[in-house]
Protein backbone atom coordinates (compact mmCIF):
# COMPACT_ATOMS: atom_id res chain seq x y z
CA UNK A 1 0.00 0.00 0.00
CA UNK A 2 2.58 2.44 0.92
CA UNK A 3 5.20 1.45 -1.71
CA UNK A 4 2.07 1.97 -4.60
CA UNK A 5 1.43 5.67 -3.00
CA UNK A 6 5.18 6.11 -3.10
CA UNK A 7 4.98 4.90 -7.00
CA UNK A 8 2.26 6.59 -8.03
CA UNK A 9 3.07 9.71 -6.04
CA UNK A 10 6.71 9.99 -7.68
CA UNK A 11 4.94 9.12 -11.32
CA UNK A 12 2.99 12.72 -10.97
CA UNK A 13 6.24 14.53 -9.65
CA UNK A 14 8.22 13.11 -12.91
CA UNK A 15 5.18 14.16 -15.34
CA UNK A 16 4.77 17.59 -13.52
CA UNK A 17 8.77 18.15 -14.10
CA UNK A 18 8.30 16.81 -17.83
CA UNK A 19 5.27 19.20 -17.91
CA UNK A 20 7.27 22.41 -16.82
CA UNK A 21 10.05 21.58 -19.00
CA UNK A 22 7.73 20.73 -21.95
CA UNK A 23 5.94 24.39 -21.08
CA UNK A 24 9.13 26.47 -20.88
CA UNK A 25 10.67 25.33 -24.18
CA UNK A 26 7.90 26.23 -26.25
CA UNK A 27 6.98 29.01 -24.33
CA UNK A 28 10.59 30.23 -24.29
CA UNK A 29 10.42 29.58 -28.74
CA UNK A 30 6.73 31.70 -28.57
CA UNK A 31 8.48 35.00 -26.39
CA UNK A 32 11.57 35.11 -29.13
CA UNK A 33 9.22 36.36 -31.68
CA UNK A 34 6.86 38.98 -30.86
CA UNK A 35 4.40 40.54 -33.27
CA UNK A 36 5.95 44.52 -33.96
CA UNK A 37 3.34 46.64 -34.24
CA UNK A 38 4.12 47.60 -37.73
CA UNK A 39 4.10 44.94 -40.26
CA UNK A 40 6.84 46.01 -41.95
CA UNK A 41 9.39 45.26 -39.42
CA UNK A 42 7.98 42.10 -39.54
CA UNK A 43 8.84 41.34 -43.11
CA UNK A 44 12.59 42.49 -42.62
CA UNK A 45 13.11 39.94 -39.88
CA UNK A 46 11.49 37.31 -41.70
CA UNK A 47 14.85 37.40 -43.90
CA UNK A 48 18.08 39.13 -43.71
CA UNK A 49 19.44 39.29 -46.95
CA UNK A 50 19.17 42.94 -48.92
CA UNK A 51 15.97 43.48 -50.94
CA UNK A 52 16.07 44.40 -54.31
CA UNK A 53 14.33 47.88 -54.82
CA UNK A 54 11.57 48.42 -56.81
CA UNK A 55 10.07 52.26 -57.86
CA UNK A 56 6.72 53.06 -56.75
CA UNK A 57 4.64 56.54 -57.50
CA UNK A 58 3.28 57.82 -54.46
CA UNK A 59 0.05 60.83 -54.73
CA UNK A 60 0.42 63.51 -53.03
CA UNK A 61 -1.28 67.41 -52.71
CA UNK A 62 0.59 70.03 -54.29
CA UNK A 63 0.93 73.90 -53.14
CA UNK A 64 0.28 74.22 -56.95
CA UNK A 65 -3.21 73.15 -57.62
CA UNK A 66 -5.87 70.93 -56.27
CA UNK A 67 -4.76 67.61 -58.19
CA UNK A 68 -2.85 64.52 -57.21
CA UNK A 69 1.13 64.78 -57.92
CA UNK A 70 3.08 62.18 -58.07
CA UNK A 71 6.45 61.41 -56.37
CA UNK A 72 8.57 58.62 -57.56
CA UNK A 73 10.08 56.81 -54.58
CA UNK A 74 12.22 53.22 -53.81
CA UNK A 75 10.81 50.54 -52.17
CA UNK A 76 12.14 47.14 -51.12
CA UNK A 77 10.52 44.43 -53.39
CA UNK A 78 8.25 42.00 -51.61
CA UNK A 79 6.86 38.79 -53.31
CA UNK A 80 3.57 39.88 -50.80
CA UNK A 81 1.07 42.06 -52.39
CA UNK A 82 -0.50 42.86 -48.55
CA UNK A 83 3.02 43.80 -47.91
CA UNK A 84 3.97 45.54 -50.62
CA UNK A 85 0.29 47.94 -49.78
CA UNK A 86 1.26 48.01 -46.02
CA UNK A 87 4.59 49.78 -47.19
CA UNK A 88 3.03 51.71 -49.78
CA UNK A 89 0.37 53.22 -47.15
CA UNK A 90 2.91 53.94 -44.24
CA UNK A 91 4.86 55.74 -47.73
CA UNK A 92 2.13 57.85 -48.26
CA UNK A 93 1.49 58.64 -44.18
CA UNK A 94 5.16 59.46 -43.89
CA UNK A 95 4.58 62.00 -46.31
CA UNK A 96 6.23 63.62 -49.42
CA UNK A 97 10.09 63.88 -49.54
CA UNK A 98 10.23 66.69 -51.60
CA UNK A 99 7.94 69.79 -52.45
CA UNK A 100 4.45 68.33 -52.23
CA UNK A 101 1.76 68.44 -49.45
CA UNK A 102 1.16 65.46 -47.14
CA UNK A 103 -2.72 64.95 -47.78
CA UNK A 104 -2.96 63.11 -44.65
CA UNK A 105 -3.80 64.54 -41.25
CA UNK A 106 -0.19 64.50 -39.32
CA UNK A 107 -1.04 61.59 -36.59
CA UNK A 108 -3.07 59.31 -38.91
CA UNK A 109 -1.36 55.68 -38.39
CA UNK A 110 -2.11 52.96 -40.40
CA UNK A 111 -4.03 49.83 -38.37
CA UNK A 112 -4.53 47.16 -40.36
CA UNK A 113 -4.35 46.10 -44.27
CA UNK A 114 -5.66 42.76 -46.18
CA UNK A 115 -6.33 42.31 -49.82
CA UNK A 116 -8.90 40.24 -50.60
CA UNK A 117 -8.93 37.64 -53.89
CA UNK A 118 -11.47 39.74 -55.84
CA UNK A 119 -8.60 42.37 -55.85
CA UNK A 120 -10.22 44.82 -53.01
CA UNK A 121 -7.47 46.15 -50.49
CA UNK A 122 -9.20 47.15 -47.52
CA UNK A 123 -7.18 49.93 -45.59
CA UNK A 124 -7.79 50.43 -41.64
CA UNK A 125 -6.96 54.10 -40.64
CA UNK A 126 -6.88 55.53 -37.30
CA UNK A 127 -9.61 57.74 -36.09
CA UNK A 128 -6.80 60.73 -36.70
CA UNK A 129 -7.58 60.46 -40.25
CA UNK A 130 -11.32 61.77 -39.38
CA UNK A 131 -10.81 63.09 -36.12
CA UNK A 132 -8.00 65.93 -37.45
CA UNK A 133 -9.08 66.04 -41.38
CA UNK A 134 -9.55 70.22 -42.09
CA UNK A 135 -13.11 68.66 -44.47
CA UNK A 136 -13.73 70.35 -47.29
CA UNK A 137 -14.58 68.52 -50.38
CA UNK A 138 -11.66 68.94 -52.46
CA UNK A 139 -9.11 68.09 -49.57
CA UNK A 140 -11.00 64.89 -48.51
CA UNK A 141 -10.92 63.87 -51.91
CA UNK A 142 -7.77 64.22 -52.35
CA UNK A 143 -7.11 61.80 -48.98
CA UNK A 144 -9.20 59.12 -50.28
CA UNK A 145 -8.07 59.03 -53.54
CA UNK A 146 -4.30 59.73 -52.93
CA UNK A 147 -4.63 56.65 -50.89
CA UNK A 148 -6.74 54.92 -53.49
CA UNK A 149 -4.95 55.72 -56.60
CA UNK A 150 -1.60 55.20 -55.28
CA UNK A 151 -2.73 51.32 -54.41
CA UNK A 152 -3.84 50.61 -57.77
CA UNK A 153 -1.39 52.67 -59.77
CA UNK A 154 1.44 50.55 -57.93
CA UNK A 155 -0.07 46.97 -57.30
CA UNK A 156 -1.85 45.79 -60.37
CA UNK A 157 -3.73 42.94 -58.55
CA UNK A 158 -5.65 45.54 -56.79
CA UNK A 159 -8.94 47.25 -58.62
CA UNK A 160 -10.37 48.53 -55.77
CA UNK A 161 -9.72 50.05 -52.03
CA UNK A 162 -12.16 49.94 -49.22
CA UNK A 163 -11.26 52.56 -46.50
CA UNK A 164 -12.00 51.36 -42.78
CA UNK A 165 -11.48 53.89 -40.07
CA UNK A 166 -10.47 52.81 -36.55
CA UNK A 167 -11.57 49.07 -37.45
CA UNK A 168 -14.77 50.20 -38.82
CA UNK A 169 -16.97 50.90 -41.87
CA UNK A 170 -17.47 54.49 -42.14
CA UNK A 171 -20.15 56.44 -44.38
CA UNK A 172 -17.40 59.44 -45.26
CA UNK A 173 -14.17 60.61 -44.10
CA UNK A 174 -15.84 64.22 -43.34
CA UNK A 175 -18.93 64.30 -44.98
CA UNK A 176 -18.52 63.95 -48.81
CA UNK A 177 -17.06 61.12 -50.46
CA UNK A 178 -18.89 57.39 -50.23
CA UNK A 179 -17.02 55.26 -48.00
CA UNK A 180 -19.21 52.47 -47.87
CA UNK A 181 -18.69 50.59 -50.70
CA UNK A 182 -14.64 50.29 -52.54
CA UNK A 183 -13.37 52.96 -54.40
CA UNK A 184 -12.09 52.73 -57.76
CA UNK A 185 -9.37 55.00 -58.64
CA UNK A 186 -9.78 58.84 -60.62
CA UNK A 187 -7.30 59.46 -62.94
CA UNK A 188 -9.39 63.15 -63.49
CA UNK A 189 -7.96 64.22 -59.73
CA UNK A 190 -3.90 63.27 -61.03
CA UNK A 191 -2.16 66.08 -62.85
CA UNK A 192 -1.09 66.00 -65.99
CA UNK B 1 -18.59 32.27 -114.34
CA UNK B 2 -16.71 32.54 -111.22
CA UNK B 3 -17.54 36.03 -110.04
CA UNK B 4 -21.22 34.71 -110.72
CA UNK B 5 -20.34 31.94 -108.14
CA UNK B 6 -18.75 34.14 -105.92
CA UNK B 7 -21.91 36.21 -105.24
CA UNK B 8 -24.06 33.79 -105.30
CA UNK B 9 -22.61 32.38 -101.97
CA UNK B 10 -21.93 35.43 -100.66
CA UNK B 11 -25.42 35.85 -101.03
CA UNK B 12 -26.29 32.67 -99.24
CA UNK B 13 -23.92 33.77 -96.33
CA UNK B 14 -25.75 36.99 -95.73
CA UNK B 15 -29.25 34.90 -95.87
CA UNK B 16 -27.73 32.52 -93.74
CA UNK B 17 -26.13 34.61 -90.93
CA UNK B 18 -28.10 36.02 -89.26
CA UNK B 19 -29.84 32.68 -87.42
CA UNK B 20 -25.77 31.26 -87.29
CA UNK B 21 -24.71 30.88 -84.15
CA UNK B 22 -27.83 32.27 -82.19
CA UNK B 23 -28.61 30.22 -78.71
CA UNK B 24 -31.78 28.46 -78.42
CA UNK B 25 -33.15 29.93 -75.37
CA UNK B 26 -34.56 33.07 -75.25
CA UNK B 27 -36.69 35.41 -73.23
CA UNK B 28 -39.03 38.38 -74.90
CA UNK B 29 -40.44 40.67 -72.48
CA UNK B 30 -43.36 43.49 -74.02
CA UNK B 31 -44.56 46.21 -72.30
CA UNK B 32 -48.06 47.05 -72.73
CA UNK B 33 -49.90 49.99 -71.19
CA UNK B 34 -53.32 50.15 -69.89
CA UNK B 35 -55.44 53.02 -68.32
CA UNK B 36 -55.16 52.08 -65.10
CA UNK B 37 -51.95 49.36 -64.99
CA UNK B 38 -48.65 48.29 -66.99
CA UNK B 39 -48.71 44.74 -68.05
CA UNK B 40 -45.50 43.53 -68.24
CA UNK B 41 -45.24 40.34 -70.36
CA UNK B 42 -42.55 37.33 -70.55
CA UNK B 43 -42.58 35.43 -73.28
CA UNK B 44 -40.13 31.98 -73.26
CA UNK B 45 -38.80 29.04 -74.59
CA UNK B 46 -38.30 27.16 -71.75
CA UNK B 47 -40.73 26.85 -68.16
CA UNK B 48 -40.93 30.07 -66.38
CA UNK B 49 -39.67 29.36 -62.57
CA UNK B 50 -39.64 32.88 -61.48
CA UNK B 51 -39.56 34.61 -57.94
CA UNK B 52 -40.57 38.66 -57.51
CA UNK B 53 -39.28 40.80 -55.25
CA UNK B 54 -40.34 44.51 -54.79
CA UNK B 55 -36.78 47.01 -53.55
CA UNK B 56 -37.90 50.41 -53.39
CA UNK B 57 -38.78 51.93 -57.04
CA UNK B 58 -37.75 48.30 -58.55
CA UNK B 59 -39.29 45.40 -59.45
CA UNK B 60 -36.46 42.87 -59.29
CA UNK B 61 -37.70 39.50 -61.32
CA UNK B 62 -35.35 36.01 -61.11
CA UNK B 63 -36.21 33.94 -63.76
CA UNK B 64 -34.79 30.35 -62.83
CA UNK B 65 -32.50 28.70 -66.11
CA UNK B 66 -29.65 26.35 -66.47
CA UNK B 67 -28.55 28.14 -70.13
CA UNK B 68 -25.38 29.61 -69.77
CA UNK B 69 -26.21 31.37 -73.09
CA UNK B 70 -29.16 32.89 -73.93
CA UNK B 71 -30.94 36.27 -75.81
CA UNK B 72 -33.59 38.36 -74.28
CA UNK B 73 -35.22 40.66 -76.17
CA UNK B 74 -37.02 43.54 -75.45
CA UNK B 75 -39.85 45.98 -77.24
CA UNK B 76 -38.76 49.41 -77.11
CA UNK B 77 -41.32 51.41 -75.21
CA UNK B 78 -42.82 54.34 -73.37
CA UNK B 79 -44.46 53.92 -70.33
CA UNK B 80 -45.86 56.03 -67.69
CA UNK B 81 -45.29 53.56 -64.95
CA UNK B 82 -42.46 51.31 -66.44
CA UNK B 83 -39.17 53.94 -66.58
CA UNK B 84 -36.52 51.69 -67.78
CA UNK B 85 -35.72 47.59 -68.20
CA UNK B 86 -32.82 46.08 -67.82
CA UNK B 87 -31.64 42.37 -67.26
CA UNK B 88 -28.87 40.50 -66.19
CA UNK B 89 -27.11 37.41 -65.78
CA UNK B 90 -27.17 35.52 -62.33
CA UNK B 91 -25.57 32.22 -61.33
CA UNK B 92 -28.13 30.33 -62.65
CA UNK B 93 -30.99 32.35 -63.04
CA UNK B 94 -31.71 35.62 -65.40
CA UNK B 95 -32.19 38.91 -63.42
CA UNK B 96 -34.77 41.51 -64.79
CA UNK B 97 -34.68 44.58 -63.15
CA UNK B 98 -37.85 46.90 -63.70
CA UNK B 99 -37.55 50.68 -63.05
CA UNK B 100 -41.32 51.59 -61.91
CA UNK B 101 -41.85 55.37 -62.08
CA UNK B 102 -42.89 55.40 -58.09
CA UNK B 103 -41.54 53.67 -55.36
CA UNK B 104 -45.13 53.07 -53.95
CA UNK B 105 -46.68 50.40 -56.68
CA UNK B 106 -48.28 46.89 -56.55
CA UNK B 107 -47.71 44.21 -58.56
CA UNK B 108 -49.56 40.41 -59.81
CA UNK B 109 -48.23 38.10 -61.61
CA UNK B 110 -49.44 34.84 -63.35
CA UNK B 111 -47.23 32.16 -64.95
CA UNK B 112 -48.97 30.38 -67.75
CA UNK B 113 -47.76 27.27 -69.74
CA UNK B 114 -47.80 26.68 -73.65
CA UNK B 115 -46.83 29.16 -74.87
CA UNK B 116 -44.39 29.55 -71.43
CA UNK B 117 -45.49 33.23 -70.40
CA UNK B 118 -44.96 35.07 -67.53
CA UNK B 119 -47.42 38.19 -66.93
CA UNK B 120 -47.20 40.57 -64.44
CA UNK B 121 -49.48 43.84 -64.09
CA UNK B 122 -48.10 47.15 -61.95
CA UNK B 123 -50.66 49.10 -60.51
CA UNK B 124 -49.15 52.47 -58.91
CA UNK B 125 -50.92 53.38 -55.50
CA UNK B 126 -51.48 56.90 -56.38
CA UNK B 127 -53.49 55.92 -59.28
CA UNK B 128 -55.60 53.39 -57.86
CA UNK B 129 -56.48 55.77 -54.88
CA UNK B 130 -57.65 58.03 -57.90
CA UNK B 131 -59.82 55.52 -59.04
CA UNK B 132 -61.37 54.34 -55.91
CA UNK B 133 -62.39 57.76 -55.37
CA UNK B 134 -62.74 59.68 -58.63
CA UNK B 135 -65.13 62.46 -56.03
CA UNK B 136 -62.24 63.27 -54.25
CA UNK B 137 -58.20 64.23 -54.37
CA UNK B 138 -56.13 62.46 -53.10
CA UNK B 139 -55.52 64.27 -50.08
CA UNK B 140 -52.15 62.14 -48.25
CA UNK B 141 -49.63 60.34 -50.07
CA UNK B 142 -49.20 56.76 -48.48
CA UNK B 143 -46.66 56.11 -46.51
CA UNK B 144 -43.97 54.52 -48.26
CA UNK B 145 -43.45 51.11 -47.00
CA UNK B 146 -40.86 50.01 -49.01
CA UNK B 147 -38.31 52.36 -47.24
CA UNK B 148 -37.81 51.40 -43.62
CA UNK B 149 -35.80 54.38 -43.08
CA UNK B 150 -36.04 56.54 -40.20
CA UNK B 151 -36.04 60.00 -40.10
CA UNK B 152 -35.77 60.71 -36.67
CA UNK B 153 -33.23 63.06 -36.56
CA UNK B 154 -34.46 64.99 -39.95
CA UNK B 155 -37.73 67.15 -38.85
CA UNK B 156 -38.38 68.35 -42.48
CA UNK B 157 -38.38 64.82 -43.55
CA UNK B 158 -40.78 63.95 -40.55
CA UNK B 159 -43.09 66.80 -40.72
CA UNK B 160 -43.86 66.30 -44.76
CA UNK B 161 -43.83 62.93 -44.94
CA UNK B 162 -45.49 62.36 -41.83
CA UNK B 163 -48.47 64.99 -42.70
CA UNK B 164 -49.92 65.91 -45.60
CA UNK B 165 -48.51 69.66 -47.25
CA UNK B 166 -50.91 72.44 -47.22
CA UNK B 167 -53.47 72.98 -49.09
CA UNK B 168 -52.04 75.72 -50.84
CA UNK B 169 -48.57 73.00 -51.86
CA UNK B 170 -51.03 70.52 -52.89
CA UNK B 171 -49.52 69.52 -56.40
CA UNK B 172 -46.75 71.02 -56.38
CA UNK B 173 -43.72 69.68 -57.04
CA UNK B 174 -40.89 69.54 -54.40
CA UNK B 175 -37.48 71.17 -54.50
CA UNK B 176 -35.04 69.62 -51.39
CA UNK B 177 -32.33 71.85 -50.35
CA UNK B 178 -29.84 70.38 -48.08
CA UNK B 179 -27.64 72.93 -46.37
CA UNK B 180 -24.24 70.67 -46.03
CA UNK B 181 -22.79 69.58 -42.54
CA UNK B 182 -24.75 70.63 -38.98
CA UNK B 183 -24.15 70.12 -35.58
CA UNK B 184 -21.22 68.76 -33.94
CA UNK B 185 -20.29 68.05 -37.78
CA UNK B 186 -18.83 71.71 -38.52
CA UNK B 187 -17.46 71.05 -41.80
CA UNK B 188 -14.83 73.12 -43.15
CA UNK B 189 -13.32 76.12 -40.32
CA UNK B 190 -11.95 79.87 -41.76
CA UNK B 191 -8.94 81.63 -41.09
CA UNK B 192 -11.27 83.91 -39.22
CA UNK B 193 -13.66 81.34 -37.42
CA UNK B 194 -16.47 80.71 -39.76
CA UNK B 195 -17.95 77.41 -40.04
CA UNK B 196 -19.17 76.08 -42.87
CA UNK B 197 -22.20 74.70 -41.55
CA UNK B 198 -23.44 78.17 -40.66
CA UNK B 199 -22.59 79.55 -43.98
CA UNK B 200 -24.38 76.91 -45.81
CA UNK B 201 -27.32 76.98 -43.51
CA UNK B 202 -27.72 80.92 -44.28
CA UNK B 203 -27.37 80.19 -47.81
CA UNK B 204 -30.30 77.62 -48.10
CA UNK B 205 -32.72 79.92 -46.35
CA UNK B 206 -31.93 82.50 -48.78
CA UNK B 207 -32.48 80.14 -51.75
CA UNK B 208 -35.71 78.83 -50.42
CA UNK B 209 -37.39 82.15 -50.10
CA UNK B 210 -35.81 83.31 -53.44
CA UNK B 211 -38.18 79.79 -54.51
CA UNK B 212 -40.94 80.35 -52.89
CA UNK B 213 -41.62 83.81 -53.47
CA UNK B 214 -40.91 83.04 -57.71
CA UNK B 215 -41.60 79.97 -58.23
CA UNK B 216 -44.74 77.48 -58.09
CA UNK B 217 -42.54 74.93 -56.09
CA UNK B 218 -42.42 73.52 -52.54
CA UNK B 219 -39.23 73.92 -50.95
CA UNK B 220 -38.48 71.11 -47.83
CA UNK B 221 -34.97 71.62 -46.61
CA UNK B 222 -32.89 69.03 -44.60
CA UNK B 223 -32.32 71.00 -42.01
CA UNK B 224 -33.67 74.40 -41.30
CA UNK B 225 -31.29 74.90 -37.92
CA UNK B 226 -27.97 73.73 -36.80
CA UNK B 227 -28.49 69.90 -35.79
CA UNK B 228 -26.82 66.60 -36.70
CA UNK B 229 -28.80 65.01 -39.98
CA UNK B 230 -27.02 62.06 -41.29
CA UNK B 231 -26.49 61.57 -45.05
CA UNK B 232 -28.53 58.52 -45.67
CA UNK B 233 -31.30 60.71 -44.09
CA UNK B 234 -30.98 63.98 -46.55
CA UNK B 235 -31.25 61.54 -49.07
CA UNK B 236 -34.31 59.77 -47.79
CA UNK B 237 -35.63 63.50 -47.13
CA UNK B 238 -35.84 64.30 -51.04
CA UNK B 239 -37.00 60.45 -51.47
CA UNK B 240 -40.09 60.42 -49.16
CA UNK B 241 -40.90 63.87 -49.88
CA UNK B 242 -40.70 62.67 -54.00
CA UNK B 243 -38.14 65.58 -54.18
CA UNK B 244 -38.08 66.74 -57.92
CA UNK B 245 -34.45 68.46 -57.23
CA UNK B 246 -32.12 68.12 -55.34
CA UNK B 247 -29.87 70.72 -54.43
CA UNK B 248 -27.03 70.34 -51.69
CA UNK B 249 -24.64 73.50 -50.10
CA UNK B 250 -21.36 73.33 -49.62
CA UNK B 251 -18.32 75.25 -48.68
CA UNK B 252 -14.85 74.15 -49.76
CA UNK B 253 -11.56 73.21 -47.71
CA UNK B 254 -8.08 72.48 -48.96
CA UNK B 255 -4.26 72.19 -48.15
CA UNK B 256 -3.16 75.13 -49.40
CA UNK B 257 -4.83 78.43 -48.63
CA UNK B 258 -4.65 79.68 -52.19
CA UNK B 259 -7.28 77.30 -53.67
CA UNK B 260 -10.43 79.08 -54.96
CA UNK B 261 -13.89 79.00 -56.61
CA UNK B 262 -17.00 77.87 -57.18
CA UNK B 263 -17.17 74.13 -58.18
CA UNK B 264 -20.96 71.77 -58.89
CA UNK B 265 -20.65 68.21 -58.37
CA UNK B 266 -23.12 65.43 -59.67
CA UNK B 267 -22.36 61.98 -58.96
CA UNK B 268 -19.52 60.33 -60.71
CA UNK B 269 -20.09 56.48 -61.10
CA UNK B 270 -18.07 54.56 -58.84
CA UNK B 271 -17.40 51.56 -61.22
CA UNK B 272 -15.24 49.79 -62.58
CA UNK B 273 -14.91 49.66 -66.57
CA UNK B 274 -17.05 46.38 -66.72
CA UNK B 275 -19.14 47.89 -64.29
CA UNK B 276 -19.87 51.30 -65.77
CA UNK B 277 -20.73 49.29 -69.05
CA UNK B 278 -23.08 46.99 -66.71
CA UNK B 279 -24.73 50.17 -65.54
CA UNK B 280 -25.11 52.46 -69.14
CA UNK B 281 -27.54 50.06 -70.52
CA UNK B 282 -29.41 50.35 -67.72
CA UNK B 283 -29.47 54.28 -68.21
CA UNK B 284 -30.58 53.90 -71.89
CA UNK B 285 -34.27 54.10 -72.33
CA UNK B 286 -34.59 53.13 -75.44
CA UNK B 287 -32.55 50.27 -75.75
CA UNK B 288 -32.66 48.36 -78.92
CA UNK B 289 -33.40 44.53 -77.85
CA UNK B 290 -29.88 42.55 -77.09
CA UNK B 291 -27.58 43.04 -74.91
CA UNK B 292 -25.44 40.79 -73.49
CA UNK B 293 -24.25 41.77 -69.59
CA UNK B 294 -21.99 39.19 -67.54
CA UNK B 295 -22.65 39.39 -64.22
CA UNK B 296 -20.85 37.16 -61.33
CA UNK B 297 -22.93 37.62 -58.50
CA UNK B 298 -26.55 38.04 -57.40
CA UNK B 299 -24.84 40.82 -55.30
CA UNK B 300 -23.80 43.08 -57.66
CA UNK B 301 -26.51 43.28 -58.74
CA UNK B 302 -28.08 44.46 -55.32
CA UNK B 303 -25.27 46.74 -55.14
CA UNK B 304 -26.18 48.04 -58.46
CA UNK B 305 -29.83 48.64 -58.07
CA UNK B 306 -29.13 51.03 -54.90
CA UNK B 307 -26.54 53.21 -56.94
CA UNK B 308 -29.72 53.32 -59.46
CA UNK B 309 -31.59 55.08 -57.56
CA UNK B 310 -29.47 58.15 -58.66
CA UNK B 311 -27.74 56.62 -61.98
CA UNK B 312 -30.59 57.12 -63.62
CA UNK B 313 -30.16 60.29 -63.06
CA UNK B 314 -26.79 61.72 -63.89
CA UNK B 315 -26.89 62.59 -67.28
CA UNK B 316 -30.22 65.35 -65.85
CA UNK B 317 -28.36 66.08 -63.20
CA UNK B 318 -25.22 67.01 -65.36
CA UNK B 319 -27.47 69.37 -66.90
CA UNK B 320 -28.16 70.60 -63.54
CA UNK B 321 -24.64 71.46 -62.49
CA UNK B 322 -23.88 73.04 -65.78
CA UNK B 323 -26.79 75.49 -65.47
CA UNK B 324 -25.98 76.03 -62.02
CA UNK B 325 -22.21 76.58 -61.96
CA UNK B 326 -22.79 78.79 -65.23
CA UNK B 327 -25.01 81.20 -63.20
CA UNK B 328 -22.01 81.02 -60.60
CA UNK B 329 -19.90 82.32 -62.78
CA UNK B 330 -21.56 85.18 -63.64
CA UNK B 331 -22.68 86.30 -60.75
CA UNK B 332 -19.85 85.58 -57.99
CA UNK B 333 -16.53 86.90 -59.73
CA UNK B 334 -15.08 83.73 -58.26
CA UNK B 335 -12.96 81.10 -60.56
CA UNK B 336 -15.02 78.70 -62.52
CA UNK B 337 -13.55 75.44 -61.42
CA UNK B 338 -15.99 74.14 -63.76
CA UNK B 339 -18.86 70.95 -63.27
CA UNK B 340 -17.12 67.63 -61.82
CA UNK B 341 -17.80 64.63 -60.58
CA UNK B 342 -17.27 62.68 -57.62
CA UNK B 343 -18.78 59.30 -55.58
CA UNK B 344 -20.28 61.69 -52.89
CA UNK B 345 -22.52 59.97 -50.32
CA UNK B 346 -25.27 62.21 -50.10
CA UNK B 347 -26.13 61.96 -53.86
CA UNK B 348 -26.01 58.51 -54.50
CA UNK B 349 -29.34 57.41 -53.36
CA UNK B 350 -31.29 60.71 -53.99
CA UNK B 351 -34.06 59.30 -56.84
CA UNK B 352 -34.10 62.76 -58.98
CA UNK B 353 -31.57 65.25 -60.38
CA UNK B 354 -29.21 66.16 -57.97
CA UNK B 355 -26.02 68.28 -57.47
CA UNK B 356 -23.74 69.27 -54.70
CA UNK B 357 -22.35 73.19 -55.20
CA UNK B 358 -18.77 73.89 -53.54
CA UNK B 359 -19.84 78.16 -53.68
CA UNK B 360 -16.03 78.76 -52.91
CA UNK B 361 -12.96 77.83 -50.35
CA UNK B 362 -13.30 78.56 -46.68
CA UNK B 363 -9.57 77.74 -46.48
CA UNK B 364 -8.93 80.73 -48.39
CA UNK B 365 -9.23 83.74 -46.08
CA UNK B 366 -10.27 86.31 -48.79
CA UNK B 367 -12.80 83.70 -50.06
CA UNK B 368 -14.07 83.27 -46.41
CA UNK B 369 -14.46 87.12 -45.61
CA UNK B 370 -16.88 86.72 -48.91
CA UNK B 371 -18.70 84.06 -48.08
CA UNK B 372 -19.74 85.56 -44.18
CA UNK B 373 -21.40 88.59 -46.30
CA UNK B 374 -25.08 88.96 -47.02
CA UNK B 375 -24.44 90.00 -50.32
CA UNK B 376 -22.50 86.98 -51.54
CA UNK B 377 -24.56 85.03 -50.18
CA UNK B 378 -27.52 86.79 -52.06
CA UNK B 379 -25.57 86.21 -55.15
CA UNK B 380 -24.87 82.41 -54.50
CA UNK B 381 -28.53 82.13 -53.91
CA UNK B 382 -29.50 83.66 -56.67
CA UNK B 383 -26.96 81.69 -59.16
CA UNK B 384 -28.30 79.23 -57.74
CA UNK B 385 -31.93 80.01 -58.41
CA UNK B 386 -31.22 81.05 -61.80
CA UNK B 387 -29.39 77.79 -62.50
CA UNK B 388 -32.58 75.80 -61.79
CA UNK B 389 -35.07 78.00 -63.27
CA UNK B 390 -32.98 77.27 -66.31
CA UNK B 391 -32.96 73.62 -65.77
CA UNK B 392 -36.39 73.41 -64.86
CA UNK B 393 -37.52 75.26 -68.09
CA UNK B 394 -36.31 72.12 -69.87
CA UNK B 395 -36.90 69.25 -67.65
CA UNK B 396 -40.28 70.12 -67.10
CA UNK B 397 -41.28 69.67 -70.57
CA UNK B 398 -40.15 66.17 -70.79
Amino acid sequence: METKKLVILSALIVLLIVLVLAFFKCGGEEIIKPLPPASLEEDKSSSDEPRELQAVTLFFSSESDEYLHPEEREIPTDSSVVNQARTLVQELLDGPEGDLLNPFPPDTKLRELFVTPEGVAYVDFSREIRDHHISGSSAEIATVFAVVNTLTRNLDSIKKVFILIDGGEKDTLAGHVDLSRPLVPRKDIEAR
Amino acid sequence: MVKKNLLFILILCALFLPGFGQPQTSLKISVDDQEDLSRLLVESSFPLQSTLEKNGPYLVIKIRTEEEDYLVQRNSFRSPRIQNLGWSKGADNCILTVKISDPDFRYEYETREDPHQLIIEIRLIKEMLQLDNPANEVRRAPEPKSRPRKDTDSPEGNRSSGEPAGAASEGLRTIVIDPGHGGLEVGAKGKFGALEKDITLDIALRLRSIIEKNLAYRVVLTRDRDIDVSLENRAATVNNNRGYVFISLHVNGYFRKEANGSETYFLGLNATDEEARRMAYFENNSAAMEERIQSDTEDDIMMILWDMAQTAYIQKSGQLAENIQKELNALLGTTNRGIKQAPFKVLTGVACPAVLVEVAFLSNPIEEKKLITEEFQNNVAMAVYRGLTNFLRSYTQE
